[in-house]
């Protein structure tokens, strides 16, 4: 019932935005779009959507800086299967709504053979009912809900596809960490009850962290938005647990890393890819220093290291974890067309049920059933001297 | 016990920055007798104010404390100027002191966002985070200054307004406005210095607030909860508003150590109206009927 009437809202909002912008000039066709019949000179069109403005512009500046900087360099050295690519990139402002409009835009105006992004997982489920209908496949970069590729009913979304890990499996790779490289046994947990990526990461730390033998001693909530957590540290604190995991956000993390420490708490501290930031260090540098978190990637990894430097010499910017997860939804992308040998949309979605291509951020294997990218290793950081220091590759099984 | 004495002084000191907001409401209620919503964005600025004069200037936290009260305080009174002394003029009813107080409170609010942005702002560490040790108990270093500081200010508050002439006169004003004018009180003159003494407490809270947790622009939506704690503890009242934001930390803080963390805002506001039902005028608030 609310999935029929979230549908018409959203359809709703769609027509009164096709109306909007069918009548606004600025929408009119590129000014350079390719003649039809010149074959030779055909131009693929493949879009990108994120949020360039808001909260998150630092994050969606970064992937599209990414996606325009490889796709140049495939087309200096040739395009793919011979074609030029232009990308065409459209800011989501940190919304759903309007990233069901760019897409609705770009599969249907611009005509694009496939969508890289949107970064947040809100705006990635929102989109499928838009990608389906125009079938044309998205390959997101840092949606970790599990419900980006997999419907309420657990069947699979045909058009939807991503190159990160999901947060149930981000939630396992801790737990299994704490047990069986950290060896405790004990274990708090605080969460946020109001976040979809804090619940799930909450329920898989618990399930595979009882599994492997280790007690959940005590788990508290709070809201997002609070900022004092002394009540509920406390009662950890009573609990006296080995390891506190802490699956949310690096603000709150840093706030309640440090009234952890004010009450006497000194259990090691563990979280998700929510944690690393620039702030995190700045604001909790004492409170988090030993604490470990789960990434998509070890930064400092060599293999790395090319994209970093050609990225940070082109836009003199530094490179943000979006940018390694849009680099290797390009990746994946080319490597899909280049097997299914054509741009046709839906056959693009048939070769990347079957992907594989090793990326920046670890191997890629698409799973037909789930278009996840299968048993792919998660990094493990650990901060030390107020620095992230890498430790291992670890997969859960 | 001793977790239970813990969690007293969590709530002690959430409650001490509850009553510093709360007071600023009671102080402009108890004269006139509207809720200045725009407290909550006169303590973001002042927030802000510290937070720069900290981080841009480089003054030391005792200079940028004392400025950031004064900025708030400055504010406060050019709000009046602006937002309610033309409605005031004109005799206006209450509705409109506190359609427009909500209206300052969203354009402070914005022109915040807009300007230096949506993101919050971290304070420089001037404390240590390594608490006190009182047995099993910790006091972070951080808490212990917020107590006094806000003890100290509430205090410099009531003696104002018990032991001198101009707080003699807002008492009068409190009890009847019209009554003082007739006495050849300057009753525009103890509005301004209602407002400023509520801005300066609020420049005081805010940087208090901005330190221990982080400065942002939405800031003002916490001042919603020390404002239930002045209606809690009788709007107009400064010792109500003190005490009811000292009870409404304790009650949050024991709900959520002893019952759930989840329902921590349930609970305490359901106790809260329950009290209302029982007093409607708060625990120590003046019985009235016209305020709004």
């Amino acid at each position: 019932m609310k999935k029929r009437v979230l549908f018409l809202l959203v359809s709703t909002l769609l027509i009164l935005a096709l109306l909007v912008t069918g009548c606004s000039p600025q929408q009119s066709e590129p000014a350079d779009a390719p003649e039809e019949g010149e074959a030779a000179a055909e131009v693929i069109n493949i879009g990108w959507i994120g949020s360039l403005t808001g909260d998150q512009a630092v994050w969606g500046n970064c992937e599209k800086n990414t996606v325009e900087m490889m796709f140049e360099e495939i087309n200096e050295n040739g395009g793919i299967l011979g074609k030029q690519i232009r990308v065409i990139p459209y800011d989501t402002r940190g919304d759903a709504m309007e990233a069901v409009n760019a897409v609705r835009r770009l599969t249907s105006q611009d005509k694009v053979a496939a969508v890289i992004g949107p970064n947040a997982s809100g705006q990635a489920i929102a989109i499928s009912s838009v990608l389906e209908d125009m079938e044309v496949p998205g390959i997101a970069t840092v949606a970790t809900n599990p419900k980006v590729t997999v419907d309420d009913n657990g069947d699979v979304k045909p058009f939807n596809f991503r190159v990160c890990f999901i947060d149930p499996y981000q939630g396992a790779v801790a737990a299994g960490y704490a047990v069986d490289v950290l060896g405790f046994s004990k274990a708090a947990i605080l969460y946020d009850v109001a976040d979809d990526y804090s619940q799930g990461l909450t329920e898989f730390f618990e399930k595979t962290f009882v599994g492997k033998g280790g007690e959940i001693v005590a788990k508290e909530g709070f809201k997002f938005g609070d900022v004092d957590f002394r009540p509920q540290l406390s009662k950890i604190k009573e609990a006296d647990p080995e390891v506190l995991f802490m699956p949310y956000f690096f603000k709150e993390v840093a706030l309640s890393a440090n009234q952890a420490r004010e009450l006497g708490i000194d259990a090691v501290l563990m979280g998700g890819d929510g944690w690393p930031s620039e702030v995190l260090l700045e604001m909790a540098e004492e409170a988090v220093e030993g604490s470990y978190f789960v990434n998509h990637l070890d930064f400092a990894d060599p293999e790395v290291q090319d994209f970093k430097d050609a990225y940070t010499a082109k836009y003199n910017l530094p490179v943000e974890l979006n940018g390694y997860l849009a680099y290797d939804a390009v990746k994946l992308l080319e490597s899909a067309i280049i097997q299914a040998g054509s741009f046709d949309p839906v056959e693009i979605r048939d070769a990347l049920k079957t992907a594989n291509v090793k990326g920046i951020t670890g191997q890629i294997n698409i799973n037909p059933d789930t278009h996840n990218p299968e048993g792919k290793d998660a990094a493990i950081i650990k901060i030390i001297d107020g620095d992230y220091v890498f430790q291992q590759k670890y997969s859960a099984d | 016990m001793s977790a239970f004495l813990q969690q007293i002084i969590n709530g002690l000191s959430i409650g001490s920055v509850y009553a510093l907001m709360a007071v600023g409401y009671s102080l402009v209620y108890s004269i006139m007798n509207f809720s200045n919503f725009a407290h909550g964005g006169v303590i973001m600025i002042g927030a802000y104010i510290g937070f720069f004069l900290m981080t841009a200037f480089e003054l030391p936290f005792i200079a940028a404390f004392g400025l950031a009260a004064i900025g708030a305080g400055l504010l406060a009174v050019t709000l009046e100027r602006i937002a309610y002394r033309p409605l005031r003029k004109r005799n206006a009813p209450f509705l409109y002191f506190i359609i427009s107080a909500m209206g300052a409170s969203i354009f402070l609010e914005n022109i915040v966002i807009a300007t230096i942005g949506p993101t919050f702002r971290t304070y420089p560490r001037v404390f240590s985070t390594t608490p006190f040790q009182l047995g099993a108990i910790s006091l972070g270093r951080l808490d212990a200054v917020m107590f006094i500081i806000s003890g100290l200010s509430l205090l410099l508050l009531i003696y104002i307004i018990e032991k001198t002439k101009t707080g003699m006169a807002i008492k009068a004003t409190a009890y009847s406005i019209r009554a003082s004018t007739l006495m050849g009180v300057n009753t525009d003159r103890i509005i301004f210095i209602v407002f400023g003494l509520g801005g300066v407490l609020a420049g005081v809270a805010g940087v208090l607030f901005g330190m221990k947790y982080t400065v942002y622009p939405q800031i003002g939506f916490i001042t919603m909860k020390s404002f239930i704690a002045a209606v809690f503890g009788g709007l107009g009242s400064l010792p109500g508003a003190v005490i009811g934001s000292i009870l409404l930390g304790v009650i949050e803080t024991l709900t959520a150590g002893y019952f759930s963390s989840q329902y921590r805002d349930l609970i305490a506001f359901v106790l809260l109206i329950a009290v209302l039902i029982w007093r409607p005028s708060g625990l120590m608030g003046k019985i009235t009927e016209d305020k709004a």
